[in-house]
């Protein structure tokens, strides 16, 4: 596509000066936050930042935010510019987390500011953090059991809480005071203000530098760029219409039975759009469900992913357009549905499909699958303190990415909802807890088999003492919609909640349930799933497998099921292992003349070999495609015949002796 | 380059180990006189050290004090290369430092990797013990099994441990017990504790800087003992004192036990000789601009302190928690690249030239325009470096522009050259932005002092940019890390965790915990032969909003009986740095600290007495084009070395000298002070 050279007025040092200012601006926002604020879940990076125009259309994006809360921005600053019209003035700030007008969730709050200059206004500063608590239910305001928004936390519609300079202390405390931390939640409010604040002063000054007309032609301009370069780049692909499936867990109003996200992909000329119609029609019977701004946001932050070097700004949205389908649907959730866990449900479940539908179009990009975020909440009181205060141990884990084209996945890494959420120091937690930590590793074999390797997945748990009153609630997905393949490579592990695991009192939780009771002496244990592997696992250098038992990433016993390679120790000691390359050939054949029949294999048997401990979590979901309830070993036949369908489109296809048959997701 | 010849009198010698060039700096103790010289760095790095200090014309037994500032634990650390060594740690948390925090510094590409730990997997072992977040021992060291542990390191024939167990920090005795097990079963085997170490909360962070400490420990001791022996064959009799990361230095011993403090040595070099230029200017504000060929270096003075952090890394996810002078290094320098992006914007960097193939104009083989190339097409780069030794290609520059920025913008070259340069400076005003108005400081108060190969050429461009008043140029740009090098003091950094709201803080209590920082700090020096007389000891509380997650550095006098002075301060500079504070707010202590000092004989530069004599005249003339001017000017070049205390050079001129040019717009007047530092004051220009 020919770029349209007359559409930019500003002279090209100009120009690129004030668009290198924008994300500065931005920047020094997001580390005014980081230094300031008071959740702790702000400070472990949940939150983003932007400066927006009079339309509310997103000028420049900060250079470290949540992918998630990117493609929402501009839609909150629109609904407080609706709502306040012209009563906008220097000083007011207003607030919004309303997910029915494009919010994510109701902890993403968002502070917003005018910038005026010398009595224009010019845009707005924008600064969305996650805060701790939203009032609602449960702690955390992560309430699994939520009918409606109401159980779930205070809906803000915007609402003005400076006014010309003054702070309105009775709004704000209104807030504040239906959450559980309302001087957290003080603190966070000024952090974020102040960060707006400090946004219309830098402007005010390029305002000063270059004259307020080159800055407001230049808010445009830096929105047409990112357009031109976005559709520069959509134009150098091939068109088509590519589509597939992602599945979450269950809609517990429908029993077993996985639940689809479809994403249909066009690319036409320099335009890419993306339909989530045929998705899951209704809204599932959990808080996994979410509105249009959390559906936009992850095709957006998927997209985005395939050309990192663009910067973020309405520009891209004018060539990234999603139609969400019909009203209601899991994907495109109405008043008053609850969508809390959006982001470890469909969210993720769009992004990771997307990143499949682009692995068609930018092979050389391509991934597997990642592990799906989680939240793990235990609230109680603490009686290793006098007056016994609450306490909430919050914790989300890191885990394995999915493989890449000639490269193992990442292991150990924040979710694709946001890398930057990183682990949590325990040392910190234990501190403000009374849950004793008892594990924080890699856990062996968690990366999903292939040609290239899934990055690993971590687990970690905790002991209760000195406790009272103490409950457990867990927000996760993908313990049977596991965490998958591409290209003929397999699945990882699935998410899950244990308690006092391999001991008698042992029980499985799943990966979503609220306020569950515990007691002291009790231990909870979860893994992150590693991400999926790419290619066949069987082609996968052996040397490779070798290095992986060595390093302890893979063991003996998994590297012959998985990989077909036979390794023997000669001595632990030292880390010496050797590989047996006759074997491994036997292996290796075996396996490939039987594992399509192992797909094929009577469930219900499997799942009763299971329950009779001679076959394993990891036999069931690499080797027989058998999806069964991990706690009882009870068989989900539905599911397990969704989950076998999947790994027949996603993985099957990938296993024939000539290179690259496979199938494509090419419909038109 | 070629050092003049020097009196035979006692000197003090530093010397500055890039990646390029070792730079050596000597200061004649009885006049003062400072001269420099620089060599390529060689393969051993002490064989560069040796052959700087020959080229300075300097005798080894005539140094009486030898500091050094070096990239050798920072390479260290990034190619792995350490001898092998074992990583001891609780059952259950054997991967903390490689899972880290889980975050990586590139949100968006999914095929960029993140650096590996500095021990695998394989080298971290595992052993039954626990100690509660009170320091309450919940299971004691399990005695078979660290014996068994030590079975395997012996088999292993590994010298170097690393112990790191969960809450040592508030109770080392398990990490003392293993070590004692470890010492009866391997004598002779090096051991480091985490607690010792790294005594501060979050595993991860303490974990990491205690594994960095240990592999990086073995590498500098060997390098310290070597080099001190090489130069005592030559016939120096002193101490070699390397610097660290918080701006002091450590003798070779010192260095041995807190080696990962070396990985921030070369940097923190540069932001101490500003701070010393722009005292001796008479500017206790001051922002130091360091500007090589691939980065820039940016730091910060206020009232004569460099800022310092403890969030720093050599690679990200690996944090190394000891105290670091803030330094922001940007990709940004004389190599980077102008190019224009697929959306039609003019881009500078971050991809540098490097030193290979370097600008074009150097003529070998490099094909797309550089800052470089565009000062030399403007004129303000002359086209003969380094005394003539280096000769500049200005057409192939001028076709480098045409090609990439000038045709394909629609400009004439000249145009092309002027922009590149404006982009490159609002790049690093931007990055000067981050570290100063960002944190509350307002650049009007400071100086900014340009150095480095190319600093003088931006200095008053970005000076005007940023509202600066004055441009210091030290007298030798290109060397002036190793003058820093020159000028520290021994300092420990010693730190310890002491949480307690304000208001609950026992003084006395507080007081004592300062006094045994003290000792150790009075230990330490004792150890490295400092006198008491030279030891001073500044004691720093951090505190924080109570519910907040980042805390601020108070320094405090020594035995205080309250704190509300302290808390003042705190609220001042909370509201300085975020612009707001919460003076009804509880206010936490987290941390204490001791900077334990040992005094060296400070350096000084000659004074020289201001003089007004003529100028000296001008070595050649060429047509510069300035941002101040419409065309090219007839501007006149100079050479500094034969500019007195007391010329005032008006611009438009160009100063040269061996190792930078200095460039002076129109309208503006270097001035060479009485210590030869040049001055430009910058009007702002309407």
């Amino acid at each position: 596509m020919a770029l349209k050279k007359d559409r930019r007025t500003l002279d090209p040092v100009t120009f690129e000066v004030l668009k290198n200012a924008y994300v500065n601006i931005v920047d020094q926002m997001a580390e005014q936050i980081l230094r300031t604020c008071y959740s702790f879940v702000i400070y472990s990076r949940d939150f983003s930042s932007a400066l927006c125009d009079p339309k509310g259309d997103t000028i420049m994006q900060g250079s470290g935010d949540i992918a998630a809360h990117v493609g929402t921005l501009h839609l909150t600053a629109k609904a407080v510019i609706k709502k306040f019209g012209d009563d906008v003035h220097p000083g007011d700030v207003f607030v919004i987390n309303d997910v029915y007008q494009g919010g994510t969730h109701f902890n993403d709050t968002r502070l917003f500011a005018p910038m005026f200059y010398k009595g224009e206004l010019l845009g707005f500063a924008q600064a969305n953090g996650h805060w701790a608590d939203v009032g609602g239910a449960v702690p955390g305001s992560f309430n699994v059991n939520a009918l409606d928004h109401m159980a779930e936390g205070l809906r803000i519609t915007p609402v003005r809480v400076y006014s010309k300079g003054v702070y309105l202390s009775d709004v704000a405390e209104l807030i504040a005071h239906n959450t559980r931390a309302p001087k957290d939640i003080i603190g966070d409010l000024q952090a974020q203000s102040e960060a707006c604040r400090l946004a219309e002063r830098e402007v005010q000054r390029l305002c000063d530098k270059y004259g307020v007309e080159t800055i407001k032609k230049s808010f445009n301009e830096v929105q047409d760029y990112v357009e031109d370069m976005t559709r520069q780049r959509i134009s150098e692909l091939p068109d088509g219409t590519w589509e597939t499936i992602d599945y979450i867990d269950v809609d517990p109003d429908e029993g077993e039975g996985l639940v689809p996200i479809k994403v249909k992909m066009t690319i036409d000329g320099d335009r890419v759009h993306y339909d989530l119609t045929g998705s899951h029609p209704k809204s599932v019977g959990s808080f996994l469900n979410c509105c249009y701004g959390g559906a936009f946001a992850a095709v957006v932050a998927g997209t985005k992913m395939q050309s990192p070097d663009i910067p973020m700004n309405s520009g891209f949205y004018r060539v990234v357009t999603v139609d969400a389908g019909p009203l209601g649907s899991v994907v495109n959730a109405e008043w008053p549905t609850p969508v809390a866990g959006f982001a470890s449900g469909p969210f993720e479940k769009i992004m990771n499909a997307v990143f499949e539908l682009w692995a068609e179009v930018l092979p050389e990009r391509a991934m597997a699958c990642t592990f799906n975020l989680d939240y793990l909440l235990i609230g109680g009181r603490d009686t290793r303190h006098e007056g016994k205060p609450y306490f909430m141990w919050y914790d989300w884990m890191v885990g394995g990415w999915g493989a890449r084209n000639g490269r193992d996945g990442w292991a150990a890494t924040g979710p694709v909802f946001g890398v930057q959420l990183g682990t949590q120091p325990f040392e910190g937690q234990e501190r403000l807890s009374p849950v004793l930590t008892t594990c924080h590793e890699l856990m062996v074999d968690s990366g999903g088999p292939g040609e290239f390797r899934g990055g690993l997945g971590v687990q970690k748990g905790g002991t209760l003492y000195a406790c009272e009153r103490t409950v457990v609630s867990y927000c996760c997905d993908r313990e049977r919609s596991i965490t998958w393949g591409l290209w003929g490579g397999l699945p990882s592990i699935p998410h899950g909640v244990w308690i006092n695991q391999g001991q008698e009192s042992e029980r499985y939780l799943g990966s979503l349930f609220s306020g569950v009771p515990l007691q002291q002496g009790d231990t909870v244990q979860r893994p992150s799933a590693g991400g999926g592997g790419l290619g066949d696992p069987l082609k996968r250098d052996i040397e490779s497998v070798l290095n992986d038992v060595i390093e302890g990433y893979v063991s003996i016993g998994r590297a012959k099921k998985d990989y077909g390679v036979v390794v023997h120790e000669v001595d632990a000691d030292l880390n010496e292992y050797k590989l047996d390359e006759q074997a491994t050939l036997a292996e290796r054949a075996r396996i490939a003349s039987h594992r399509r029949d192992w797909l094929s294999e009577d469930a219900e048997k499997v799942a009763a070999r299971y329950r009779a401990r001679e076959l394993d979590m990891f036999d069931l979901i690499r080797q027989y495609g058998v999806i069964v309830d991990w706690g009882s070993g009870e068989l989900l036949p539905k599911t397990t015949a969704e989950f076998r369908e999947m790994l027949k489109r996603r993985t099957v296809p990938y296993w024939t002796a000539g290179q690259s048959a496979g199938a494509t997701l090419k419909v038109a | 380059m070629t050092a003049e010849p020097t009196d035979r009198s006692m000197v003090r010698v530093a010397c500055d180990v890039g990646g390029t060039f070792t730079d050596v700096c000597v200061l004649n103790e009885a006049s003062g006189k400072i001269h420099v010289a620089k060599t390529p760095t060689t393969p051993d790095p002490i064989d560069g050290v040796l052959k700087g200090i020959e080229a300075g014309g300097v005798a080894l037994r005539d140094i009486i004090l030898f500091s050094h500032g070096t990239t050798l634990a920072t390479n260290a650390l990034i190619t792995r290369r350490f001898p092998p060594a074992i990583m001891v740690t609780t059952k259950g948390f054997r991967d903390v430092i490689e899972i880290r925090r889980g975050t990586r510094d590139d949100l968006w590409d999914t095929y960029k990797e993140m650096a590996a730990p500095y021990l695998p997997r394989r080298d971290r072992l595992v052993v039954t013990e626990r100690i509660d977040y009170s320091g309450k021992v919940i299971s004691e060291v399990n005695e078979a099994e660290a014996r068994e542990l030590a079975r395997v390191i012996r088999k292993r024939k590994v010298n170097n441990v690393a112990i790191c167990f969960v809450n040592s920090f508030v109770n080392p005795e398990n990490e003392q017990r293993m070590r004692d097990i470890l010492l009866e079963e391997l004598p002779g085997v090096s051991i480091s504790l985490s607690s010792d170490i790294m005594p501060e909360i979050f595993e991860h962070e303490r974990f990491n800087t205690t594994v960095a400490n240990t592999v990086l420990g073995p590498v500098a001791g060997q390098y310290g003992a070597e080099l001190e022996s090489r130069m005592q064959d030559g016939g120096y009799s002193g101490e070699v004192l390397l610097l660290h990361s918080g701006g002091g230095v450590m003798t070779a011993k010192g260095a041995t036990k807190f080696a990962a403090r070396l990985a921030a040595s070369g940097i923190a070099a540069g932001a101490i000789a500003s701070r010393f230029i722009s005292e001796l200017a008479g500017y206790k504000n001051s922002i130091s601009l360091d500007m090589g060929g691939t980065s820039t270096d940016i730091s910060l003075c206020s009232d004569g302190h460099l800022h310092v952090t403890n969030d720093w890394h050599v690679e990200y996810g690996y944090p190394i928690r000891f105290p670091s002078i803030e330094v922001l290094t940007i990709g940004a320098g004389g190599g980077s690249l102008a190019w224009r992006d697929k959306a039609g914007a003019l881009r500078n960097g971050p991809q540098s030239a490097g030193s290979t193939p370097g600008p074009v104009c150097y003529n070998h083989g490099g094909t797309e325009p550089t800052n470089c190339d565009a000062n030399v097409f403007l004129g303000r780069l002359g086209t003969k470096l380094a005394g003539g030794k280096v000769e500049l290609d200005i057409k192939l520059a001028e076709g480098a522009i045409n090609r990439v920025i000038a045709e394909p913008f629609g400009m004439d070259t000249e145009e092309a050259a002027l922009s590149i340069l404006k982009v490159a400076n609002a790049n690093m005003a931007d990055a000067v932005r981050l570290v100063s108005l960002r944190k509350g400081y307002d650049p009007r108060d400071f100086a900014l002092v340009a150095f480095g190969g190319a600093g003088a050429l931006h200095g008053v461009a970005l000076a005007r940019d940023l509202y600066i008043p004055v441009v210091l140029i030290p007298p030798n740009p290109g060397v002036t890390s190793a003058l820093g090098c020159l000028l520290v003091d021994i300092t420990h950094d010693i730190t310890q965790m002491y949480t307690d709201t304000v208001s609950d803080i026992d003084m006395t209590e507080l007081n004592n915990a300062f006094r045994v920082l003290e000792e150790d700090g009075r230990d330490r020096l004792l150890s490295e032969d400092i006198s008491p007389d030279r030891m001073l000891f500044q004691r720093y509380i951090d505190m924080r909003y109570l519910g907040q997650w980042r805390s601020m550095s108070i320094p405090v006098s020594a035995d205080i009986t309250n704190l509300d002075e302290a808390v003042k301060q705190f609220h001042e500079e909370h509201g300085r740095e975020h612009n707001y504070s919460r003076p009804d707010a509880p206010v936490e202590v987290c941390r204490i600290q001791v900077k334990a000092t040992g005094l060296n004989r400070k350096a000084e530069l000659a004074k020289h007495e201001l003089r007004k004599a003529p100028l000296p005249a001008p070595i050649g003339q060429r047509m510069v084009r300035f941002d101040e001017a419409p065309q090219r000017i007839k501007t006149p070049v100079y050479d500094r070395s034969t500019l007195h205390a007391g010329a005032v050079v008006e611009g438009p001129a160009i100063i040269d000298q061996l190792d930078s040019t200095i460039v002076v717009p129109p309208g503006i007047k270097a001035e060479v002070d009485e210590y030869l530092i040049i001055k430009m004051h910058v009007p702002q220009l309407s």
